[in-house]
């Protein structure tokens, strides 16, 4: 048997601009939306377009992510050939490595793509929100006669410089790629999604784990390697919301744009494009009597008593009577005290926001904290703060 | 643990259809078991999941009718943990043979036609039980309290008033002062605190095995009425008090108060105990949505909803739209109904896909909720 296309979720990296945030947890396993983590759009999306063979890529603290994903079931990918695998490095006979690259960490599971004899696979990236119908992707690989083809967005021109451009002639063929050029010469940037010939990837990691002067990416390696080689080359233009949800900022302004489907575009209320997860079992969530909740997500397991306005709040978090929480993410289980003001922030889980503490403010940067951690009863986190630690009794952190 | 004991291995029997008849508008088109409820749940989710948080994985459902819905929420049981090499979920719907060609009237000939599966099984014990009521119970306490008491039936009683919906379909118990139950009452009326059965029943297999035959040879149909009633002075059959939280669904209004109830201090933290969990099927809803403009206050509301107008003291379950300026006071709507722009309910009880078309008005009272049923639009 074989599959026509695998899936590959580079998973791996560190997400080292999200700071408090992947103190203990890898980026892909960040929740997002109120019940979803960032790694449920990839594979959800694999899932809508009958993907049914995912492999992740995962090295740094691959704890919670390997306990999310499990045996696939949420997604529907417990399945008796393929299904979702959680691939970590792992020790060889000649020695063992780190995934030194983007390019490296599937060269390094060549054996597992092997067993599925795909004809296509499409490398996807776990820390986008994105939905995406990569059935359709592929359909414009085939007809192109593409070896390799990348998806793509338009950006505005005077932002062009900070992405990876692919410069394309009128068939949509890749004739140049620059990365984060001075003049750039396209508006199209690369999303970081590619699809491959199997056959052609294989060659190229091949050849590329071989050179040792090599970074073993694909946005430096294997792209311009290709390009040299005249390789058939495609740019996949794509024109729904996608968001790179790197950095604290981005991370918080995606949450927020979930609340404005109309403008955004990400719409998670979407019948015929499902964003699955895992379930965290919690009873129906209560608004109660002195609750007062305007344009906000709350979900299962939440009990309000207090103010939440035009915020997103997880599984199971709890607002007390006189909390005020505007403009703020608060991820599962995390108690907001009586008399708190928790405003633009993200707080991660199982925090505790102690009574009349204050967490983040009207303007300027993102604050946000580390799962776990007690703002102490008084203290003051102001804004574009980043709390590792419990934060004291009247503490202030800037 | 206690009940990796072997001798304190136990399986399930539920009865999803008893009592079917009090709630005649909800169980149209599903069993008793398969009554929504809590927002997300339906009663089956809380037996089969107080029976899995106490160890027990070898559960039959024996039902009746209607039993589709029922199906369609289990599946192959995955969700409660049922879905096992060993035992796991069984639902046994009626079976006609040689010697059952109707469906059955009770209890017994239910089991009757599950004697060679209940004799093929391992486990030492069974808690046999109805669905009827959400309750969040420990199990492990009660099989515990049956080994300990020696009892060759354990019965589960609440003291309780008996609801109205319930005077005909009720069972009290009286017993001594060391517990043993010394009269069973059927369709008990009186006023007041009364020791309400609770029909959860624990005894040895081999019992009832031997029940089973006994009824089968004298045309025996009723496990209270005619296994236990007459047999009291030989059968050690002993009365366990619980007196945890129960929501016992005895007809449209005890439904609707029940769910009601929900809303009130700390009765949702009783009955979802955080260390044990109550599972359900998963519908990957996606967090509800309060939309700007909505007004909410003293509600219970499962993921999937969009709100934009007011709800009041109401239950909402999964995917229900309150649409702008529509207002929602006292009502229990079930999944996925829809009330449209301006309309305006009360006191209202619907059942699943009902659409309250634009600017309509509907209301009952507190003491009789107006039911519209399944997928019919006001």
């Amino acid at each position: 048997m074989s599959k026509e296309m695998v899936a590959m979720i580079l998973a791996g990296g560190q997400g080292s601009r999200l700071y408090a945030l992947t103190q203990k947890t890898a980026k892909p396993a960040v929740s997002f939306g109120g019940k979803y983590r960032i790694i449920d759009f990839p594979i959800s999306n694999c899932v809508n377009s009958n993907i049914d063979t995912v492999g992740i890529c995962t090295q740094y603290q691959p704890l919670q992510l390997n306990e999310y994903i499990g045996n696939g079931q949420p997604w529907d990918l417990d399945r008796l050939y393929g299904g979702v695998h959680v691939l970590p490095p792992y020790q060889k006979a000649n020695g063992s490595d780190w995934y030194k690259g983007t390019a490296n960490a599937i060269y390094q599971n060549i054996a597992f793509i092997e067993r599925y004899k795909p004809e296509y696979v499409i490398i996807l990236s776990g820390d986008q929100i994105c939905k995406q119908d990569y059935a359709d992707f592929l359909q414009f690989h085939k007809e192109k006669n593409a070896e390799f083809s990348v998806a793509v967005m338009e950006v505005p021109w005077e932002e062009a410089s900070r992405f990876g451009l692919m410069v394309t002639d009128d068939t949509d063929a890749i004739t140049e790629f620059q990365e984060k050029p001075k003049n750039p010469k396209s508006n199209l940037a690369s999303m970081g999604i590619y699809i491959f010939n199997w056959d052609i990837l294989k060659k190229y990691l091949e050849e590329d784990e071989a050179d040792p002067n090599s970074e073993n990416d694909f946005g430096n390696n294997i792209i311009p390697n290709l390009l040299s080689d005249k390789r058939r080359m495609y740019a996949y233009r794509f024109d729904g919301y996608w968001k790179d949800v790197g950095t604290i900022g981005s991370l918080w302004e995606a949450n927020m744009e979930v609340l404005d489907p109309e403008h955004s575009g990400m719409n998670l209320f979407d019948e015929n494009w499902t964003i699955y997860s895992r379930n965290p079992g919690l009873p129906a969530h209560m608004a109660g009597k002195k609750s007062c909740i305007d344009n906000s997500l709350i979900t299962n397991g939440c009990e309000i008593n207090g103010t939440v306005k035009h915020s997103v709040l997880s599984a199971g978090v709890v607002v007390e009577e006189g909390a005020v929480v505007l403009d703020a993410v608060i991820m599962s289980g995390t108690v907001i005290k009586s008399g708190a003001v928790v405003q633009r922030c993200i707080i991660a889980d199982n925090c505790v926001v102690e009574e009349n503490a204050a967490v983040g403010a009207a303007e300027g940067e993102i604050a946000h904290t580390a799962a776990g951690v007690t703002i102490g009863r008084s203290a003051a986190v102001k804004a574009g703060a980043k709390v590792y630690d419990d934060v004291k009794e009247g503490e202030e952190v800037c | 643990m206690l009940t990796t004991h072997k001798d304190a291995s136990v399986m399930g029997i539920i009865f999803p259809n008893t009592y079917d008849n009090l709630v005649p508008q909800l169980v149209a088109e599903r069993a008793m078991a398969a009554i929504p409820f809590a927002g997300r749940y339906r009663l089956i989710d809380f037996m089969l999941s107080s029976m899995t948080n106490a160890g027990i994985g070898n559960i039959s459902l024996l039902t009746r009718k209607n039993y589709h819905s029922l199906m369609e929420h289990l599946g192959s049981g995955r969700e409660w943990d049922l879905a096992r090499k060993h035992g796991g979920l069984n639902i046994v719907p009626p079976f006609a043979e040689r010697t059952v060609t109707k469906i059955y009237a009770g209890r017994m000939e239910a089991l009757a036609s599950i004697l060679r599966f209940l004799e093929a099984q391992k486990e030492k014990y069974v808690l046999m039980t109805d669905c009827f009521q959400a309750l969040n119970m420990d199990f492990k306490a009660l099989i515990h309290e049956h080994m300990e008491s020696g009892a060759d039936v354990t019965a589960v009683y609440q003291v309780a008033d008996i609801p109205d919906g319930a005077k005909n379909g009720n069972y009290t118990l009286n017993m001594d002062e060391t517990g043993r139950v010394t009269e069973i009452l059927n369709n008990d009326y009186r006023t007041g605190k009364q020791n309400l059965c609770m029909n959860i029943y624990m005894m040895e297999r081999e019992r009832l095995i031997s029940m089973i035959k006994e009824s089968s040879v004298r045309g025996q149909r009723f496990f209270e009425r005619e296994m236990l009633v007459p047999n009291l002075h030989i059968l050690n059959v002993r009365g366990y008090r619980y007196d945890g939280y129960v929501a016992r669904i005895a007809d449209l209004k005890s439904f609707y108060d029940e769910n009601m109830r929900l809303l009130q201090d700390d009765n949702i933290d009783q009955l979802f105990d955080k260390n044990r969990p109550i599972y359900t099927k998963t519908r990957d809803d996606n967090p509800t949505r309060y939309v700007e403009g909505a007004k909410v206050s003293n509600s219970m509301i499962a993921d999937g909803c969009i709100i934009q107008g007011t709800v009041e003291n109401s239950i909402l379950f999964r995917g229900v739209h309150v649409e702008k300026g529509a207002v929602v006071r006292n009502c229990v709507l079930m999944q996925d109904t829809v009330v449209e722009v301006n309309a305006n309910v009360e006191y209202l009880v619907t059942d699943k896909d009902v659409l309250i078309s634009a600017g309509k008005k509907l209301s009952g009272s507190d003491t009789f909720p107006v039911y519209v049923a399944e997928a019919h639009t006001v």
